[in-house]
């Protein structure tokens, strides 16, 4: 293991210390580890980095430097507003994940990758039929079940490859030419392993991984014309990001399901809408009584040359909204998101409304392996201890294999 | 002193928005008259063009709504500032 001190120009205080934490693992593969190294009182003057093996600690450096300069430093420095706060004490306890591996409720299949199975899988159901209660209360949504695989040209045209580059993850297949199978069978029969031997092979490199599910509904009404004043979609499915080393337990994987609903229409009514989403969706977690608060947040943006000014336009107009719940002392996650997008997507898409404008857009996720392991943090996995409304949709749910916990 | 402010606000708001009259009130960012990115440009005009520091406190966007909002805010701010 190797070991460096990467200086920056200027200290990086106050809200840039999370906008400089989720960045450091992007700057490089090469490194493994990491922490804020701090000057005076809450100031982070250098990062230290460890690597699996010797880097040019002066080319790192400035590949850090140029993202704090450029992404981090430049960003209004807006201070953290919390919209809900959950009023109940129930805490959450230490050591769920690994209580979960043991008792053989989860495996570990992959980084960032996690089998669910009973009772959390029923959870997972569970909970994402609470939500599509709502949807159905709330909203006349149309469902709809996507294919996994989404066109490259939907994430291309709505900006997603320049605003999240280190997210990509794509479904390339070997280029079609009896040479090139050939070539590729022979070369792989004859190795143990086959990953540098295949992306050059590949063409065309048209299909990706969905992010999420909402590039699909956008893509799906891709320059139409709606018929109705205001519509709404919802659908579930796979959703995939690269989250380099920033994986953990089933708190961030890079393959996980999104319930995510979009809607299309005038300006007020897509605030509404996700407003009044927000609204049931504490309802849900105050009749769960599950820990947790809604604040503003911001998109992982990186890499662009807009990046700061992206990520502090959506926390200065509070265009996005997270619901966290609590998984450990101190430590929450967003289980859910609630984004306004003014008309960038109606643009991108050329979507148009019953009048003939174009639309504006907005949408709600969840991530319900999230939601899920935050329920067991706070309830643990005997569904006889878990709320009435999640437990009484889960009475025939199987116990795990080795007892409770 | 006000009627300076506004004008200058006026002006450079009114470059920037599409599709509207401007009055004082009109709130650029609840109608689409601008594009989000627009609150941070106008954040940092506001900063350079009145010699003013926006605060982290000051980030909110009530604060830059409207013509009105912003002089104000630009208002209050001068006169917290000792001459």
């Amino acid at each position: 293991m190797h070991s460096y001190r990467l200086a920056l120009d200027e200290p990086v205080s106050g809200a840039h210390l999370d906008e400089l934490n989720r960045r450091v693992y992007y700057i490089s593969e090469a490194i493994t580890g990491f922490r804020l190294v701090p000057g005076d009182g809450d100031a982070v003057d250098a990062v230290e980095v460890t690597t699996g093996y010797p880097v040019d600690a002066e080319a790192l450096g400035k590949k850090l430097r140029h993202v704090v300069d450029t992404e981090v430093r430049p960003q209004l420095p807006t201070p953290p507003k919390v919209l809900w706060r959950s009023a109940t004490d129930r805490t959450p306890r230490a050591g769920t994940f690994d209580g979960l591996l043991a008792d053989g409720v989860v495996h570990e299949i992959g980084p960032g990758q996690v089998a669910l199975g009973a009772p959390a899988l029923a959870a997972l159901d569970a909970l994402d039929g609470l939500l599509r209660d709502i949807i159905r209360e709330e909203f006349e949504a149309h469902e709809y079940r996507y294919p996994t695989l989404l066109p490259i040209t939907a994430l291309h045209r709505s900006g997603y490859l320049s605003s999240f580059p280190q997210h990509m993850m794509f479904a390339a297949r070997l280029d079609g030419d009896v040479d090139t199978y050939r070539a590729f069978a022979e070369e792989v029969g004859a190795r143990d392993t086959i990953g540098d031997r295949v992306l050059h092979r590949c063409a065309p490199v048209d299909r990706c991984l969905p992010p999420t599910m909402c590039y699909h509904t956008f893509d799906q009404f891709a320059g139409s014309t709606l018929p109705d004043e205001n519509t709404v979609v919802t659908a579930r499915g796979g959703s995939f990001r690269h989250e380099s080393r920033y994986h953990r337990t089933l708190e961030r994987l890079s393959d996980f399901t999104i319930r995510e609903t979009v809607f299309l229409g005038t300006a007020e009514f897509v605030r509404e809408a996700r407003d009044r989403f927000r609204r049931r969706a504490v309802e849900l977690v105050e009749q769960l009584d599950l820990a947790g608060r809604v604040e503003v947040a911001s998109d992982p943006f990186f890499a662009g040359a807009a990046t700061a000014a992206q990520v502090s336009s959506q926390r200065l107009l509070e265009l996005k909204h997270e619901l966290h719940l609590d998984v450990g002392p101190g430590d929450s996650i967003s289980i859910g998101s609630f984004n306004l997008h003014e008309k960038h997507f109606g643009d991108a898409f050329g979507i148009k409304g019953s009048d003939g404008a174009t639309v504006y857009s907005a949408c709600v996720g969840f991530g319900l392996e999230r939601f899920t392991y935050a329920v067991l943090c706070q309830y643990g996995w005997d569904v006889a201890d878990w709320p009435a409304p999640l437990a009484e949709r889960c009475r025939t749910t199987p116990r795990p294999g080795k007892g409770k916990r | 002193m006000t009627d300076d402010i506004a004008k200058i606000v006026r002006t450079f708001i009114g470059e920037h928005v599409r599709d509207t009259e401007l009055g004082d009130d009109h709130d650029i960012f609840a109608t689409g008259s601008v594009s989000s990115l627009f609150a941070v440009q106008l954040v940092m005009w506001v900063e350079r063009t009145f010699d003013i520091a926006v605060h982290p406190t000051d980030l909110d966007i009530e604060n830059f709504r409207t013509v009105n909002h912003v002089v104000r805010f630009v208002e209050s701010r001068r006169a917290a500032t000792p001459a």
